[in-house]
């Protein structure tokens, strides 16, 4: 049962529109005379939050309805439409991607507050919020689209906007290296998509290619279709969500400006993924097998990428291999059919990991855009309030009850564990000590112990109120979020899971109270474990250490950027030379330098009857005259 | 009224160019008079796309006898397979004008004629008269590259010709085959391609026939691997010649494939269809690595024009409604970003003296619009939702994935491989630091928003209402793959309707 | 007896293509195009009294006249010939070589 609900279109609408009056308005004044910070921060912020509000609406709209209703749809126009295949430019909103709306616009418009401060005196201001605003307007389509394909609009739309905003100070060449990088490895995940909505399409779309009459045909698909679309359109979600091969993009996305960091790189792009593949739930919850190689995929990238985590010197790497290694955990909770756990735990993850973002660059705006953590050190008390924000988001990050990350992340190692996958569940509690000792070696190291540089140390002060008024809001999401699903055991009811419930299939394994304590105590114990260690290590005036051994390879990311670079791109690049270079001048013409040469050759053959005295023409005159006539008279007897 | 309009649009521009020529008039005044012939047969193609109306038949029909004896009629008309070739060679021209502001009038003349014969040839019924506009569209590329082109523009000016001529030669004795075919099966003579559509062909002469027609027309595509006059030839023309080649005459080489070889030779094209759609494919891939390693943008657009001419006839080959459709849509999508590309190209050599990627840098700084317009239609070259290039290619790659596996895959790799080197291109041209000569790089003026303007918006139109479009050409598609498969397209479409559930067998 | 007329006029033309062709000196070669010029003179003029009617002699005439004006043409490029390259010699005159 579905209702219309036409204002759904605005909701992409409003930052679009934002996206294209601000663009618009750079465009024409950059050049002679800019206009002010204050105007094209104001208008920045009018779309998201408008879109903010409207999200509200859509909550308390589906809120009204009951449960098994709970489905807004807008079809504003056909967009295409080709034999079979029909495409609507189609909107749906139901409890999943109205959970998504929420903390999208909510979060968006905060990042879009905060850098109004963080981006002052940028020469380019106007075309920065541009950008923002298409990459919110571009998510919310891909939140928002009624189908596979609308989705896809969106889907490349933030792609986009993430390579602009990684290579938006693009005099420098690395940035858009990292840009482009993202962009392609991207793309490689794009065919993947593409590929797994094609078989899609041929296997189950005829009946309409949207959702609701996929989920209705889904019953029909064959098992070899039906996994292989999962993988397809697994590959996609590993390209945006980061994931095993296709995570090297994320840590060099770093070279953006911070705010980009927390809202793409952190809170909302690279959660597509996992939104994706909760959407597609009626496909995967068919196939366990494709779940499977979801799960494993993420738990082993939240392994690899904690590994990496613990090694790195620059505070926003560190921030995005914990990023990388968090989409692991959601991953391992889709691929296990526990699809509320995984998007609770990307609404949690999108309030922390943005808080701790916009905290380091808070950090790094005070410090003068140093961001190596072995440069800073004793910064509490010169910034108290980016101080005890960030550890907040520590906590949460660490998943120290109460802070909201302890029960998203505990929702995904229990579901691991009641669904039997001990595996998964064993490594996920290893990743969550790794988790809570990098993230409190970042904590330490910035904070406390004394200044490692003095001289930025003494310039170091608190960043206005426009950058620190959302780190509390964000602080105090990311303490209270885990509220909003208390499981049985702490006397809640899963709200977040039941509101969930009529977007995703999944079945509640029901376990003993005693194994989710003692699931939940270990995980505890664990990470009490990593907080110690990095406290032992690092709180008073740890030293850079000069890395050997494991630790070295750690450090260098397992020389992976370095194999693939190698493998692929030195590949790629090989092939374009050999061929302009060597098979296009030589090989594939042959054909053509063949005909020519043979043109050449008898050009030079019949060249020798060519003397150039007229009375051997004439010569050739009398001959063929004489055989002519021959001919004639023959002919005529 | 618009009973000759197709005529008007075929013979206003070639008769005002031959003028042209023989009059004596000021460079000023030959561009404005092309100007105003482009802009006459801009409004007529507007007005006949708005006319039109999709039912899959031919519209703005004229038929009349010319060479009776055989059975050669001067047919014209448009249906929805050439609607929107039509729409681009009526669209794109009057840009050109306007750019270049200081050339010869021989340059303008020959545009003109140019443009009345790629309408000729994308109107003709009859397959001699086809013919016939086949050939003259040589002869002002010749003219243009020969005359007005680059430094090496002799070898180059040399090798389309003999090479395009040489296919042209083989299709002239397919072309009297079939007519001959034709008398012998029915006793009447006849080159109208609906009449030919009954022929019976069979045997060795059939599929011999058909390889010299493909021949012709994979030529001037360019399919792999008779693609090596194209990046000569396009680097060494001057830019307006370069944009007519790449947004019009190769896609009547795709076009030509479409209308005059599927009628005729249905058996042949679906035995030989997997061998072409696997050329296309390879030359996408091939020609988007090649791109890669280009130091001349120009050329680099060349190579990136050649793979995106393999993919579109990939969705010729692949038989199915939906990538034949996207090929079509593709067509118009392609000639409008890739045309501009080197239109915008043309510009910068034109101010800066140099269109060598490593001379650039950092232009995005001195010119955020030519940025912008550059960035959106490069972003529709590589494909990227809400813009005209999506449609086009998803389509092209849903047919393909259904035709064969493995062909989709590869053609899908497009996506992957034109991002490649377009962002590497940005990145040296558009961003990185500026340098002395692109510090004098100035931004569009007025007058070239205004040009670039339409062209950008209806970029960005065909990706978010392409239904409009869409609606124009697919019953053409319909019947034309219909055509391929009389009996088993009918099949399907009844299974399909009446038992949703068990269609996923088919695959 | 008009075969004496015809071999006479074969003779003749023989004579003038052997000019031609063995001669290098460039008045030689044109005496000897004359020669062959009035060799076919003389057959129009055979067969026109053979058939009794006037047209070989008008055309006898007609050639006689062309022959008059390529005379007059001619002996401007033999001067012309002498001029750029002070010699008569054909073998000079070999730009077609291939």
């Amino acid at each position: 049962m579905e209702h219309t609900a036409t204002y759904l279109g605005l909701i992409p609408l409003f930052p679009l529109i934002g996206a294209l009056v601000i663009g618009l308005l750079h465009m024409l004044t950059c050049r002679k005379n800019p206009l002010s910070e204050m105007l094209y921060g104001a208008l920045a912020c009018i779309g998201p939050v408008l879109s903010f509000f409207l999200a509200l609406v859509v909550f308390y709209h589906l809120k009204g309805l009951p449960a098994d209703e709970r489905m807004l749809t807008h079809n504003a126009y056909i967009w295409f439409a080709v034999g079979d295949l029909h495409v609507n430019m189609g909107f749906l909103a139901d409890p999943l991607s109205s959970l998504m709306l929420l903390f999208v616009t909510f979060i968006g418009s905060l990042i879009h507050i905060y850098s109004i401060g963080y981006m002052a005196k940028d020469k380019n201001f106007g075309k920065f919020f541009a950008y923002m605003n298409l990459f919110l307007g571009s998510m919310l389509i891909l939140v928002l689209g009624g189908g596979p394909v609308v989705m896809f609009v969106g889907w490349e739309g933030v792609g986009l906007c993430s390579y602009l905003l990684i290579s938006y100070y693009s005099e420098d060449t690395d940035n858009v290296l990292a840009g482009n990088k993202a962009f392609i490895v991207n793309r490689i995940g794009d065919l993947g998509f593409v590929l797994g909505m094609s078989v899609l399409f041929w296997a189950i779309g005829a009946g309409g290619f949207d959702y609701l009459s996929l989920k209705a045909n889904a019953h029909s698909l064959t098992p070899a279709i039906g996994v292989a679309v999962c993988l397809l359109l697994f590959v996609g979600a590993c390209g945006k969500s980061a994931q095993i091969p296709l995570y090297v993009w994320l840590p060099d996305a770093m070279a953006g400006p911070t705010p980009v960091s927390a809202l793409i790189h952190a809170a909302t792009m690279v959660t597509a993924g996992v939104y994706m593949v909760a959407r597609f739930s009626f496909i995967y919850a068919h196939f366990p097998s494709a779940g499977m190689v979801v799960a494993w995929v993420g738990i082993l990238t939240a392994l690899l990428a904690a590994i990496f985590g613990m090694f790195q010197k620059d505070i926003k790497k560190i921030l995005a291999y914990s990023t990388v290694s968090q989409l692991g955990y959601m991953f391992a909770a889709v691929g296990v059919t526990a699809y509320s756990a995984g998007i609770f735990h990307v609404f949690t993850h999108a309030f922390f990991k943005a808080l701790l973002f916009l905290g380091a660059g808070s950090v790094i705006y005070a410090l003068h855009h140093q961001q190596d953590i072995w440069k800073m050190g004793g910064l509490k008390d010169k910034m108290p309030r980016t101080y005890w924000t960030m550890l907040i988001g520590a906590l949460a990050l660490s998943g120290v009850p109460p802070f909201s990350g302890f029960f998203s992340k505990d929702e995904i190692l229990f579901s691991a564990l009641a669904n039997g996958h001990t595996g998964i569940w064993f490594i996920g509690v290893l990743v969550a000590g790794m988790t809570a000792y990098y993230t409190f070696r970042m904590i330490f190291l910035v904070f406390h112990g004394k200044p490692r540089d003095q001289q930025a140390f003494d310039h170091a002060h608190e960043p206005p109120a426009v950058m620190t008024i959302p780190l509390v809001i964000l602080a105090v999401g990311a303490a209270f979020a885990g509220v909003l699903n208390l499981p049985a055991i702490f006397g809640g009811s899963l709200n977040v899971s039941h509101w969930l419930a009529p977007s995703v299939v999944e079945h509640h394994p029901h376990v003993s109270v005693w194994l989710e304590l003692l699931a939940m105590l270990a995980s505890i114990g664990v990470v009490a474990v990593g907080i110690y260690i990095a406290f032992k290590k690092f709180a008073e005036g740890a030293e850079e250490p000069v890395f050997t051994g494991f630790a070295k390879v750690g450090y260098n990311k397992f020389y992976v950027d370095e194999i693939y670079n190698a493998l692929f791109v030195q590949t790629y690049k090989g092939f374009g030379s050999v061929i302009s270079r060597f098979l296009e001048p030589n090989v594939t013409d042959s054909h053509v330098r063949f005909t020519s040469w043979l043109y050449q050759k008898a050009g030079n053959a019949f060249k020798a009857l060519q003397v150039g005295y007229v009375r051997i023409y004439a010569i050739y005159m009398v001959i063929g005259l004489s055989l002519m006539s021959l001919f004639l008279s023959q002919s005529i007897n | 009224m618009f009973e000759y309009a197709l005529s008007v649009m075929i013979f206003l521009p070639i008769l005002a160019g031959l003028a042209m020529l023989l009059f004596p008039i000021s460079r000023g005044a030959s561009r404005i008079a092309g100007m105003i012939v482009s802009l006459v047969v801009l409004l007529m193609g507007i007005e006949l796309f708005l006319g039109f109306s999709g039912t899959g038949g031919m519209q703005y029909l004229e038929n009349r006898p010319w060479i009776e004896s055989l059975g050669i009629r001067y047919g014209l008309g448009v249906d929805g397979i050439s609607l929107l070739v039509l729409m681009t060679s009526a669209v794109l021209f009057p840009m050109v004008f306007s750019i270049f502001t200081t050339r010869k009038k021989g340059y303008y003349a020959n545009l003109l004629i140019a443009q009345g014969s790629m309408i000729g040839a994308i109107c003709a019924t009859d397959l001699v008269l086809f013919y016939i506009f086949w050939e003259i569209m040589l002869l002002p590329i010749f003219f243009m590259i020969g005359i007005y082109g680059g430094p090496k523009r002799l070898p180059a000016t040399l090798k389309i010709t003999i090479y395009t001529i040489a296919g042209s030669l083989l299709m002239l004795a397919a072309l009297v085959y079939v007519g001959v075919s034709y008398h012998n099966q029915f006793g009447a003579w006849t080159f109208d391609i609906v009449q030919l559509g009954a022929l019976n062909l069979g045997g060795g002469f059939a599929v011999l026939a058909f390889f010299m027609f493909m021949a012709a027309f994979a030529i001037k595509i360019p399919l792999f691997p008779f693609h090596t006059w194209l990046p000569d030839a396009y680097t060494e023309a001057p830019t307006a010649t370069t944009f007519v080649l790449s947004a019009i005459m190769a896609k009547i080489g795709v076009y030509g494939v479409i209308r005059f070889v599927v009628p005729v030779f249905e058996i042949e094209f679906a035995r030989f269809a997997i061998l072409f759609s696997l050329a296309g494919v390879v030359g996408m891939m091939y020609c988007g690595l090649a791109a890669i390693a280009q130091k001349d943008m120009k050329r680099m657009l060349a190579f990136s024009s050649a793979s995106h001419m393999g993919i579109i006839a990939v969705g010729v080959f692949c038989m199915n409604v939906q990538a034949l459709t996207g090929s079509l849509f593709q067509i118009a999508a392609h000639a409008t970003s890739t045309g501009v590309l080197f239109l915008f190209v043309g510009l910068m050599e034109e101010r800066m003296g140099s269109r060598d990627i490593g001379d650039l840098g950092g232009i995005a700084y001195r010119a955020p619009i030519f940025a912008t317009f550059f960035a959106i239609a490069m972003l529709a070259s590589v494909g990227l939702p809400g813009t005209s290039g999506f449609i086009g290619e998803f389509l092209i790659i849903l047919g393909a994935v259904k035709f064969n596996g493995f062909i989709g895959f590869l053609a899908g790799t497009s996506l992957i491989i034109g991002v490649c080197y377009m962002l590497w291109m940005f990145q040296r041209v558009f961003f990185e630091k500026t340098n002395e000569r692109t510090l004098q790089f100035a931004d569009l003026k007025v007058s070239e928003v205004l040009t670039f303007l339409p062209v950008i918006v209806l970029i960005m139109a065909m990706g978010i209402f392409p239904q409009a479009f869409i609606t124009k050409i697919e019953p053409a598609a319909q019947l034309q793959v219909a055509q391929i498969f009389p009996t088993t397209q009918s099949d399907v479409a009844e299974t399909t309707v009446l038992t949703p559930g068990h269609t996923n067998t088919k695959n | 007896m008009i075969q004496n007329y015809l071999i006479l006029s074969v003779i003749l033309f023989s004579l003038g293509i052997l000019g031609v062709i063995s001669r290098r000196n460039v008045f030689t070669v044109f005496m000897s195009i004359e020669l062959m010029l009035n060799a076919a003179n003389l057959s129009f003029i055979a067969f026109s009294r053979l058939h009794e009617s006037m047209d070989g002699q008008v055309l006898a005439l007609l050639v006689m006249a062309v022959a008059a004006a390529e005379a007059a043409l001619a002996l401007a490029v033999v001067i012309l010939l002498h001029k750029h390259k002070g010699k008569l010699d054909t073998n000079v005159f070999s730009l077609l070589k291939g």
